[in-house]
């Protein structure tokens, strides 16, 4: 499949506030209420489009875990953007955004997007953490925010693209080095030789894919 | 040699005449050299003499230089060469294998490189020293570095995973190393990263994560994909090592279009016949092979097989695999991969079994490839492997799939018109009684693939007739696969014949019924069941008897009339006897070529005698087994006539049965739960209530508390008394921490509280008492004041009268009167 943009993603964010849920949700369009806790990471991916470019995401989901907390950093690095995850449910989630947000600052580039989410908004009877402070949080530390509901999936859609807007004006204005591949961001194969690949793939099947390259 | 003695002599000047020092000496020298050395030159001087020492003196210059070194690689960073040689005499020590040096040597153990890397782990921090040193651009130190961490890696895999996986950037600066311009460093860091990706999950997804697919297809193409050199064949290694039982990078595999950029790898030319195949080309096809199959293996989850499958139909990767089947001068063990990959591409996919049922062969006359692939399966002359490899591919051909189940029936029934030409059913039948005991055993298990889990076959195969001999009345498949049962004297075509029959006869009552009116059938099988010969063969061979023995008893619609359900069971209880038969019968699964054919779809075997038994017989054995017991020794049921109508109603009726009770259990758990949730939700307010009239009383307490303190400095001695008390309360209500005390604290202070308004309040009395005295005093003593101005005036008023009577008496005097009468007079007004 054809793509102007590759964009790799990360979810990060304390264990069980719905990140393995976001991104089945993102992916797959459904929602799990009971799932396994993740080990180490998972991967998914999905097509969208923004400003009428084909843009893929891949995403990996990590274990909220502490233990797995080495194995996740490495991960910052090559990511273009994260979704920081917390659950608007329970306060202590809130409250460790802090170590959070330095541990993806410290290891990852200093151009990757970060959007604060706070998951579980459906649950509006047991809210912890007031919208107003989430906002307040993601203003004072420069990030997007947006409350988002994995079970219903309100926001859902919205907190993965408008991310990658985000990463697309910064391309547009720039700021990031395309072509370092470390910086989770990959021109996709049609976007060197314009239409002309695209037709040429499309006529001759999988035989001329490698051809246009 | 001469090198490593004037090596030697430059640094430990001239040895004394006639006396040579020996190893163990030498290498302390130069060990307290290195140590103690401030010029850089010696020292460095000393490391080179290490390193050309560290082979043949491995277990001196390990045991009492490896921390040495360690301070090397940290003091010395500065100086290229020292490290390098450093990095060299360390990998030396530690390397996994033995050297020509040491061969003589007799106290050189045979570990000796995993027991110094473990010494050198021991400390992690070294691991991040050897990491560190991979930022260095010098190509000799940055080569040592990631050979020394081969080295590691090679003899303590696990351990030093996980120190790498721990270390933020450990993986990631490896894989920088990929990019790295000098291929000689490129390449080492491939067989690095082989090592490092072997069995760890984690490690493996950070790989991936970190681009490596991508770097790997650019070296691969930039190679030239399968003619290229041991280089590709890295890389795919390396890809298979993280792909393998990974589905996280299976999938990001998958929708990475990785797929897409193997199939070049496939690209067969034209003169191929012409080159022929070098042995690094079968390596490499070999490796894209097992890429292939790690994708599409059956033990992955059903839903990245079947997207992976439809991917590789969607981009002609099958056509290109195809291809290659069909291609001549391929070698054999490319094309038994081949066979295998294709089978596993298109197994269980309905789309993909159509493709590969539907091509053409380029033989001539023009044949299915399937039939194409048969005749090689049943062909004594074909290498072993590969005929394992077609029936597997024919049975992936077959799995889940009715139509092309179907199909192959169809070939073998009456009806089919062309009788010349040759089918894959002609092929399996004409297998299944050839005097070759793999293709009897081959074509059998194929054909009762054809069967699973359909029924509909299982019935359409029934009238399959088979003419023997010209003249003689044709008979039916099942008679001759009976007869053929009792006839051979062949283990495997035994076993096959019999787990065919199994399938067959299973769930199907019309195959029973045919069965039993094969003459010597039933008495066969129970002579297998009881005989008593000793061998794991045996064993099994009357396992598979007494499985089949019941199966005709369990699926039996009593159509037959000697061998109804109830007759069979009293022979077999008669004749067995049920203890006998249950024994016979878990036989099977202890065989040991059972336990191996159950584990995979595949058949992994090496050598033609370890063919047995099939792995959707195992399946069905599994499934099977219990039912077959219960069914055997179960009591006569009640009312046999209901038993007779179908052997499925007592079935149905025990899960109805069973399922009743699990609801009526769910019904009662579903209450307690209920009950649970209540007494939970009680508890819970009953807690909230609490906790509030908690805070409440705190919140008083704290108030009273702050009275009383106010207060009491303006009290009388009673309650200043009872003010000095509270302070010490205070602390021993704040360090107890049972509530109890704190209430009874409480309380006092409570009773306290109310003592000191009670006495405020009295105070408050008495004082407005004393108001109204003083009021009332200030009045009298106005009063007084009032009476005595009085008194004043009538004293004055007095002195007034006293003296007007005296002047009136002087003139009364003076007129000559008495005054005694007017005295009394006044005397008696003035009172």
């Amino acid at each position: 499949m054809a793509y102007a943009y590759l964009f790799k993603y990360i979810i990060i964010g304390d264990t069980g506030v719905g990140k393995s849920c976001l991104l089945l949700q993102f992916t797959d369009k459904r929602f799990q209420p009971v799932h396994d806790l993740t080990i180490g990471v998972e991967f998914g991916a999905r097509m969208i489009t923004i400003d009428g470019k084909q843009i893929k995401l891949q995403i990996w989901d990590t274990a909220g875990q502490e233990a797995f907390r080495s194995i996740t950093r490495s991960y910052y690095r090559g990511a273009a953007g994260a979704l920081l995850v917390y659950d608007i449910t329970r306060r202590e989630t809130f409250n460790h955004l802090t170590t959070w947000l330095e541990d993806a600052r410290q290891h990852s580039n200093s151009n990757m997007v970060i959007m604060l989410i706070g998951n579980k908004s459906d649950l509006e009877s047991r809210r912890e953490v007031k919208k107003e402070e989430g906002e307040a949080f993601a203003r004072e530390h420069g990030l997007v925010f947006m409350e988002t509901s994995a079970k219903t999936a309100a926001n859902v859609e919205e907190a993965f693209i408008n991310t990658a807007k985000e990463i697309y004006e910064k391309i547009q204005e720039g700021v990031f080095d395309i072509n370092n591949e470390a910086n989770g961001i990959k021109i996709g194969p049609q976007h060197s030789t314009a239409g002309g690949a695209k037709a040429g793939g499309a006529g001759a099947g999988g035989a001329a894919g490698g051809g246009c390259c | 040699m001469d090198f490593f003695k004037s090596g030697l002599k430059t640094v430990l000047g001239a040895p004394e005449p006639g006396q040579l020092p020996s190893g163990a000496e030498t290498v302390e020298r130069l060990v307290d050299r290195v140590n103690n050395s401030t010029l850089l030159e010696d020292r460095r001087d000393a490391c080179r003499a290490l390193k050309a020492m560290s082979r043949k003196y491995r277990v001196e210059v390990g045991a009492q230089g490896i921390d040495t070194l360690k301070q090397v690689l940290e003091l010395d960073r500065a100086d290229n060469e020292t490290i390098n040689y450093a990095l060299d005499t360390l990998n030396n020590i530690m390397s996994p294998s033995q050297f020509e040096e040491e061969e003589d040597n007799p106290h050189v153990p045979m570990n000796i490189g995993e027991q110094f890397t473990e010494m050198f782990i021991k400390d992690p921090h070294n691991i991040q020293l050897l990491l560190d040193l991979l930022d260095e651009y010098d190509f000799r130190v940055r080569l040592s570095a990631v050979q020394l961490l081969t080295s590691l890696l090679t003899n303590r895999t696990k351990d030093i995973q996980e120190i790498i996986l721990v270390k933020p950037m450990g993986v990631s600066k490896m894989m920088d190393l990929l990019g790295d311009t000098r291929e000689v460093i490129r390449n080492e860091t491939l067989l690095l990263l082989i090592k490092l990706t072997k069995g760890n999950a984690n490690i493996q997804k950070i790989v991936a994560f970190e681009n490596a697919f991508d770097r790997l297809f650019e070296i691969v193409s930039s190679e030239g994909y399968s003619d290229g050199g041991i280089i590709v064949e890295d890389c795919l290694l390396l890809m298979l090592n993280l792909l393998k039982n990974n589905s996280s990078n299976i999938n990001f595999f998958k929708e990475g279009s990785y797929i897409q950029k193997m199939l070049p790898m496939f690209n067969t030319p034209e003169d191929l016949e012409d080159i022929g195949w070098s042995p690094q080309k079968v390596s490499n096809v070999h490796c894209m092979l097992q890429i292939v199959r790690t994708l599409v293996s059956p033990s992955n989850s059903a839903q990245i097989i079947s997207s992976c499958q439809k991917i590789m139909k969607n981009v002609g990767f099958l056509d290109a695999l195809c291809n290659i089947l069909m291609a001549s001068g391929v070698p054999a063990d490319i094309l038994t991969e081949t066979i295998n990959t294709v089978g596993e591409v298109v197994r269980g996919d309905i789309t993909n079994q159509d493709f590969i049922g539907n091509v053409m062969a380029p033989s001539n006359p023009p044949r299915p490839a399937i039939v194409v692939l048969l005749m090689s399966m049943v062909n004594e002359k074909q290498p072993f492997p590969l005929r394992c490899a077609v029936l597997y591919c024919f049975q992936c051909y077959l799995y889940h799939n009715e139509l092309s189940q179907t199909s192959l029936v169809q070939t073998l029934l009456p009806s089919s018109t062309d009788v010349s030409s040759l089918t894959s059913g002609r092929l399996l039948c004409g297998g299944l009684f050839s005097a070759d005991v793999l293709s009897n055993w081959f074509s059998a298990v194929a054909l009762m693939h054809a069967l699973v889990d359909n029924l509909g076959q299982k019935e359409q195969l029934l009238r399959v007739l088979l003419a023997t001999n010209v003249g003689s009345t044709p008979v039916s498949l099942l008679h001759q696969c009976t007869l053929l049962l009792q006839q051979t004297t062949k283990l495997q075509s035994k076993v096959a014949l019999l787990m065919l029959l199994c399938h067959w006869m299973s769930h199907c009552s019309a195959a029973v019924s045919a069965f039993l009116q094969v003459p010597g059938g039933i008495g066969y099988l129970v002579n297998q069941t009881c005989s008593n010969e000793h061998d794991e063969n045996e064993y099994l061979l009357q396992g598979l008897s007494a499985f089949l023995l019941a199966i005709c008893i369990h699926f039996n619609d009593d159509s037959v009339e000697s061998y109804t359900k109830d007759a069979l069971k009293q022979l077999l209880v008669k004749r067995i006897g049920v203890e006998t038969f249950t024994a016979k019968l878990s036989e099977v699964s202890k065989h040991e070529l059972y336990n191996k054919a159950a584990k995979h779809p595949q058949l992994r075997v090496k050598i033609p005698a370890e063919i047995l038994i099939d792995y959707e017989f195992c399946r069905l054995f599994k499934v099977l087994e219990g039912v077959l017991i219960n069914s055997i020794s179960e009591k006569q049921e009640p009312d046999p006539s209901e038993d007779r109508q179908s052997p499925a109603a007592d079935n149905l009726e025990q899960y109805k049965s069973l399922i009743r009770q699990q609801d009526a259990r769910l019904q009662e758990l579903m209450q307690q739960l209920d009950g649970l949730m209540q007494q939970n939700y009680a508890l819970q307010s009953a807690l909230n209530d609490s906790i509030a009239s908690n805070s409440l009383l705190k919140d008083e307490n704290t108030l009273l508390k702050a009275q009383v303190s106010a207060k009491l400095p303006s009290q009388s001695n009673q309650t200043n008394q009872s003010s000095q008390a509270t302070p010490g309360q205070q602390t021993q209500a704040s360090q107890a921490t049972n509530p109890d005390r704190i209430l009874e604290y409480e309380n006092k202070l409570q009773f306290l509280n109310s003592e000191v308004t009670r006495l405020t309040a009295e105070l408050k009395a008495s004082e407005e008492a004393k108001k109204i005295f003083e009021e009332d005093l200030v009045k009298l003593k106005q009063g007084q004041d009032d009476l005595k101005k009085d008194q004043d005036d009538l004293l004055e008023l007095l002195a007034d009268q006293d003296m007007k009577i005296n002047e009136y008496k002087m003139r009364l005097v003076s007129l000559g009167q008495t005054v005694e009468e007017t005295q009394a007079d006044t005397e008696l007004n003035l009172t």
